[in-house]
């Protein structure tokens, strides 16, 4: 466990990712960063946090954004470069975490500690995740995930690059719905440790 | 008719890219401009004249173009050099003063005057961004004002937010009152031939007026949320010294004096005859002369950018001036107000004022520039009232909304970037109410002063 370990794992909405990415964040016991990015922000300038968290992981609005010598007034924007340079930070830094979303395999592209996942999900299993887990009716959990996925879509693709989910931006992409979200862990775990011991781990 | 078309086609396109910010905005009206001059003036209009009219580049080696002898110089039209020329020399000159602390000095010592009182530095530092921004560029004034104030607001404990949006209006309307303070006032300066006197004694005594209002109304807007800020302790207080931002003490004097020197050039150009593009290259020059070694790094932090982006402008809007349609869109404007000056003056600052507020204000007065000319000329209007009216509202504008003017971009950047982030519905809720007031105290000064 001493040499650094960078896992980022991007997901669908009710997919699990989260809690896949608690769970291994525990397994290898290395700090999760997800909107918890934002409460350190928020300490290190001593403003108030909720202020920013209406702008995470959002898109901006291209009409009412204007870039003005690397400028940007979008808060969308601002909040996400702020993110990309914690996250940045932290990889130099030599620290190991699980980071969900944010775009980190784009931000963290290249580093040679670094392993990178998106967990997807099918839709029937997605809504019945989201309903058990915000309370909805079906129709609410289906436009839920529809929107929150459009929108992680729309933010990941407008910083990035590569696009949003697809299987050659990734190390892995697996489907949480076909083993559930304790087996799909398992087999993470077992591709991790697999890297890991693999001799190019340098 | 083609070529009329195509301009017109070439110039929406370069304000819906401009717009939707997908692509640099340099690279944007580089394109459309070589396209107007490949598309427009040579498969439609097979004119060699065109092209060379508008690239304009003759009118750099004339005599008139460094030192204005008398009022009868020919109007610029196309690539309009002198601001261009203009605008390298202050962005020269004023890395140089940034390099050497000028700015951060400059607000540590006046929040160090007033004992770091939060009331006091919010409205001394209203009045100082419109002052600065008299000379230099917005942009600036807000990069370097915004920063301190943020450093300020972790120390004294308060919300920056309020003195930030305070500081970008005050920055433009601090532009509107010189020819040198905003671009669009040196496009139209240079364009039509105005002097800093003309523009300080015309837009500079609106601007004043306007910001005597603007500091009260900012005052009751935000005085609540200013009013709980802590004080600082005579400790700490002595332990920040302004001095500390000086980075070398030479390079200190040396742009003060080159920046006292542009400001005396400025004023005096009338009766010196320098043109602003001379003072330009002459504060350019001198900077990097006195730069030395450093002088390369200077170059380097230029922003060229911003100088291709108003090349490629004026080739634009160069089109749509050869190809006749900014004419026919100024006979709309007189048919409209049938020749009545009242409304003429309403239309322009109405206009330019709300279309400011949503679209980059320098492309808008490049274009209203051959507009409010041949509105002039067609209808025997005086066209220094129509560029006075046509300043105000662009200027002033672009102050409404986070996008209308490049120091709202800057100052609610670096807002975000200490973890203040500015929505919309906040920027609107005071810039609005202020743009509004200021718009309507400007067309009653013209109403009264003028018609």
């Amino acid at each position: 466990m001493d040499k650094q370990l960078m896992i980022s794992l991007g997901r669908e909405f009710g997919s699990g990712g989260h809690v896949i990415a608690e769970k291994l964040a525990d397994n290898y016991g290395i700090a999760l960063y997800d909107k918890n990015i934002l409460r350190e922000l928020a300490a290190e300038k001593d403003v108030g946090e909720k202020n920013l968290r209406r702008y995470d992981e959002r898109p901006k609005n291209p009409l009412l954004s204007r870039t003005v010598r690397g400028f940007t007034n979008s808060p969308e924007e601002n909040i996400a470069r702020m993110q990309f340079d914690f996250i940045r930070e932290r990889a130099d830094a030599g620290e190991s975490f699980v980071i969900v979303g944010r775009c980190a395999e784009s931000v963290l592209r290249g580093r040679s500690h670094l392993i990178t996942i998106f967990v997807m999900g099918d839709m029937d299993q997605k809504i019945l995740r989201t309903m058990e887990t915000e309370n909805l009716s079906e129709e609410e959990a289906k436009k839920r995930v529809e929107q929150v996925s459009r929108q992680r879509k729309a933010y990941h693709n407008h910083y990035c690059k590569e696009k949003w989910g697809d299987a050659r931006n990734y190390d892995l992409t697996i489907n949480s719905s076909r083993l559930g979200i304790e087996g799909t862990t398992c087999v993470l775990m077992d591709y991790i440790d697999a890297r890991r011991a693999a001799d190019n781990w340098e | 008719m083609i070529a009329s078309v195509l301009a017109g086609i070439i110039f929406i396109l370069m304000f819906v890219l401009i717009i939707l910010d997908k692509f640099e905005r340099h690279l944007v009206t580089l394109v459309c401009g070589a396209a107007t001059l490949v598309l427009v003036f040579g498969v439609a209009m097979h004119s060699g004249r065109a092209v060379m009219e508008t690239l304009n580049l003759k009118s750099i080696f004339t005599l008139g173009f460094w030192y204005e002898t008398s009022a009868a110089e020919e109007e610029a039209a196309g690539v309009n050099w002198a601001t261009i020329l203009f605008l390298a020399g202050m962005m020269v000159m004023v890395e140089g003063m940034a390099r050497a602390g000028f700015f951060r000095w400059l607000c540590m010592t006046i929040a160090k005057a007033v004992h770091y009182k939060v009331m006091s530095i919010f409205l001394t530092f209203m009045v100082m961004s419109f002052v600065l921004a008299m000379f230099i560029d917005s942009i600036t004034v807000i990069l370097f004002l915004a920063a301190v104030t943020v450093e300020l607001a972790q120390l004294l404990k308060f919300d920056p937010v309020p003195m930030i949006l305070s500081e970008i209006f005050c920055a433009n309307l601090g532009g509107s009152a010189t020819m040198s303070g905003d671009p669009p006032n040196i496009i139209i300066g240079t364009s039509l031939k105005y002097t800093f006197t003309d523009f300080i004694t015309n837009t500079g005594l609106m601007a004043v007026l306007s910001l005597v209002v603007i500091v009260i109304y900012f005052y009751f807007c935000f005085r609540k949320e200013l009013a709980h800020a802590d004080g600082i302790d005579s400790a700490e207080a002595a332990r920040l010294s302004p001095k500390d931002a000086i980075k070398s003490r030479r390079d200190f004097i040396v742009s003060t004096v080159i920046f006292l020197a542009a400001v005396v050039m400025l004023i005096t150009h009338a009766q010196t005859g320098l043109s602003v593009a001379f003072i330009g290259a002459f504060i350019a020059l001198v900077t990097l002369i006195a730069a030395g070694r450093d002088a390369v790094e200077i170059l380097k932090r230029v922003d060229y950018k911003t100088l291709l982006f108003f090349i490629g402008l004026f080739l634009v809007v160069g089109g749509l001036e050869e190809t006749g349609l900014l004419e026919m869109f100024a006979s709309v404007i007189g048919r409209i107000s049938g020749g009545n000056m009242v409304v003429m003056v309403a239309i322009i600052i109405w206009g330019s004022a709300i279309c400011s507020a949503f679209v980059d204000n320098i492309p808008f007065a490049a274009t209203m520039i051959p507009v409010i000319r041949t509105l002039a000329a067609a209808t025997g209007a005086d066209l220094s009232i129509l560029a006075w009216t046509l300043a105000m509202g662009t200027d002033i504008g672009g102050s409404a909304t986070p996008i209308g003017a490049s120091a709202n971009v800057v100052g609610t950047s670096i807002a975000a970037r200490e973890g203040h982030p500015i929505s919309w519905k906040r920027y609107l809720k005071s810039a609005v109410p202020a743009t509004v007031i200021v718009v309507l105290i400007s067309m009653v000064c013209i109403y009264l002063r003028y018609l």
